[in-house]
């Protein structure tokens, strides 16, 4: 493609995503990028040139964890970002046209990665580091299953061996496809949701978790950790880093220990990434509290089972809690998933069963003794809790909907909008 | 209080993917309030699967672990000796494979089965089957309306002489296999491609299921947990219909 069409095509899609965002329909990246392709199919190639690339993937945490290291990074780094959480090609195409400086050796690429997409995306950048955080279920109408996805993820580092990796040690299939790399930093950063995790990627039989690790009778096992995390502090080859987030839940510090990882394999100072980190206080609307009509609301996204224990953690000790479900495509169409999920643990809260598919959800809760009302509209649910500390979990495209709706957008105009976007690029 | 039932929920850790574990639940429940006391047992590799429950329950899972299933519970024939005892049987999606009389394993030769359901699963060569499932059970199971699910998988399934379909597909494959139909049964066995999980969102399935070892069943007087069913099976039904 000549100069002049590239400058016009780029040009056309930062015009769409302004106007989406002025419009407040989106954040302005995927459907963009999505013309971008279609005008300009080499993009992503072209404009990633002399720019090394960390990719961060894994099934939970890529959005909280990418913004971490980012912001650990941006200190040493000019630092690109797909911070919006639009993680596919479309996303990071039009991430790149929003490229910072040009300065060699200080220029770095920091995106998160769907994990279906990791390999395709991964070969297409000058990757230098891929960060691997967990696999478990999610969307299986649509992503593979998780063994097939981590043998994908093995192929890619045998045929890519410039790349190191820095690995969650304790997830076996994070380990299985991390073992084919030539470089792996190991981190111990926990797995809470051990359902996908007990068949032996290697040999198919059940693997043995205890305390100190885990093992199975085919000899593959956890390997030594190079980082660890203990309450607060991340240790880094035996040296303590002291976290002191503005994010809630442990599961931020494993999050952050990933993205220490990612600094001690660029030889960024670990303390004043620390630093850094602790100024975070919200991820694409994650985390923080917004007021409510006198209701002081913990916004929090839960996709799967796995991202769901994580979210008991956080609910903590707010006594309303509102649940909304929906299976849209980027959801997943089926929320057979429920059943996974321990909500035995919303006992004694008052639970309010939400999103499109709040009846699956009552049905769950029901069986699961959760005592709830049903209220499919978010909004009215959040209005009609008893509390005034109460926490709204939801997975994506109902979080998507409240917070739409908590900016004052409309959402049947962003949906009309979007499928109309969608039609026009097929 | 009546009699104690035995429930198994058979290998989880290798068939639990699609949410299928939730099928246990809902037996074990559902028993539990007609005043029956329940003993749910997890049977793993390790404790093996006993022979003396009353109920067992099989889900879907990942090619690899399919086939580490279908070798485990070929030992001892632990489900075959269950079921001549009397006990019933629900299996779904990989489940249902592995109890044919062949599947095609994780390097797509095809398998032995445990034999249960008189049908042979053969891969597709065309797209995966995925969605909302809907399968007409006409009047093979009294009191059973029409079923609806979630499926996901790639195989093809051919029934054999001796099992017949759970029922008449009526949106989406099912077994994708000649006639439109979904599942096998045989006996007190009963194998279907519908997640959701299946006895979920369809109660009146469950109390047939349970109906086929402890006889007539009682409506269970938990109005608002029957309310919750129906509007989800309702829902479902009218949703996929429409679409």
């Amino acid at each position: 493609m000549r100069k002049a069409e590239a400058r016009v095509a780029i040009a056309g899609a930062q015009l769409v995503s302004s106007l989406v965002r002025s419009l407040g329909i989106g954040e302005g990246a995927a459907l963009p990028g999505r013309l971008l392709i279609r005008l300009y199919p080499g993009v992503i190639s072209e404009l990633s040139k002399s720019l090394p690339a960390v990719l961060i993937s894994g099934t939970n945490a890529k959005t909280t964890t990418t913004a971490l290291t980012k912001e650990a990074l941006s200190g040493s780094f000019n630092v690109t970002s797909n911070t919006t959480g639009a993680n596919m090609d479309t996303g990071i195409a039009f991430s790149l046209t929003t490229r910072k400086g040009t300065t060699a050796g200080k220029d770095l690429a920091v995106f998160e990665v769907d994990e279906a997409y990791l390999p395709d995306i991964g070969s297409k950048l000058e990757t230098k580091i891929v960060a691997l955080l967990n696999l478990s279920r999610d969307q299986l109408d649509r992503v593979s299953e998780t063994r097939m996805t981590a043998s994908k993820w093995s192929s890619f580092f045998q045929k890519n061996p410039h790349i190191t990796v820095v690995a969650n040690c304790d997830d076996p299939l994070v380990v299985f496809a991390a073992q084919s790399a030539s470089e792996v930093l190991w981190v111990s950063a926990g797995l809470n949701f051990f359902q996908d995790a007990y068949s032996c990627p290697v040999c198919g039989g059940e693997i043995d978790f205890s305390d100190s690790g885990w093992r199975c009778t085919c000899g593959f096992s956890r390997p030594l950790a190079d980082i660890e995390v203990s309450g607060n502090t991340v240790s880094v080859f035996g040296k303590g880093i002291e976290m002191n987030l503005s994010l809630p839940g442990q599961c931020n510090v494993a999050n952050s220990a990933i993205a220490l990882g990612v600094c001690q394999v660029l030889e960024v100072d670990l303390d004043s990434a620390a630093r850094r980190m602790s100024s975070i206080s919200e991820v694409a609307g994650r985390y923080k509290r917004v007021s409510i009509d006198g209701h002081e609301v913990r916004m929090l996204l839960s996709k799967n089972p796995a991202g769901w224990v994580e979210v008991f953690d956080m609910v903590g000790d707010d006594s309303s809690v509102v649940v909304a479900i929906n299976a849209q495509t980027a959801d997943g169409k089926d929320p057979s998933w429920l059943w996974d999920v321990p909500f035995e643990l919303l006992r004694g809260k008052e639970v309010f069963a939400s999103g499109e598919r709040a009846y699956d959800l009552s049905v769950r809760l029901h069986y699961a003794e959760v005592s709830h009302r049903v209220e499919k509209d978010s909004l009215e649910a959040l209005r009609a809790c008893g509390a005034k500390d109460v926490s709204f979990v939801g997975n994506y495209t109902s979080f998507q909907q409240l917070r739409n709706r908590l900016q004052g957008n409309n959402g049947s105009l962003v949906s009309f909008i979007r499928r109309l976007g969608n039609r026009v690029l097929g | 209080m009546r009699e104690k039932i035995k429930v198994v929920s058979v290998l989880p850790n290798l068939l639990g993917t699609y949410g299928d574990s939730g099928n246990a639940v809902v037996v074990s429940k559902r028993l539990a309030l007609r005043g029956f006391k329940v003993d749910l047992v997890r049977a793993d590799l390790k404790s093996g699967v006993p022979t003396d429950a009353d109920f067992y329950l099989i889900g879907g899972g990942e090619d690899g672990p399919q086939a580490r299933a279908a070798e485990f519970l070929a030992i001892g024939s632990p489900l075959e000796r269950a079921l001549d005892k009397g006990a019933a049987l629900l299996a779904v999606c990989a489940g249902f494979q592995i109890l044919g009389r062949s599947f095609i394993g994780p390097d797509m030769e095809p398998r032995d089965g445990i034999g249960v359901f008189g049908c042979r699963t053969h891969r597709f060569e065309g797209p995966r089957s995925v969605g909302e499932l809907i399968v007409d059970p006409g009047d093979a199971m009294p009191g059973v309306p029409m079923l609806t699910g979630y499926e996901n998988h790639q195989g093809i399934t051919e029934l054999l002489d001796g099992t017949r379909p759970l029922g008449v597909v009526r949106t989406g494959n099912g077994n994708n296999f000649g006639p439109r139909v979904d599942g096998g049964v045989i006996g007190r066995a009963i194998g279907t491609y519908m997640h959701g999980p299946v006895l979920a969102r369809n109660p009146k399935f469950c109390d047939y299921f349970l109906s086929l070892v402890i006889g007539q069943v009682d409506p269970i007087r938990d109005v608002a947990l029957e309310n919750s069913h129906d509007r989800l099976y309702f829902e479902r039904i009218n949703q996929v219909l429409k679409d």
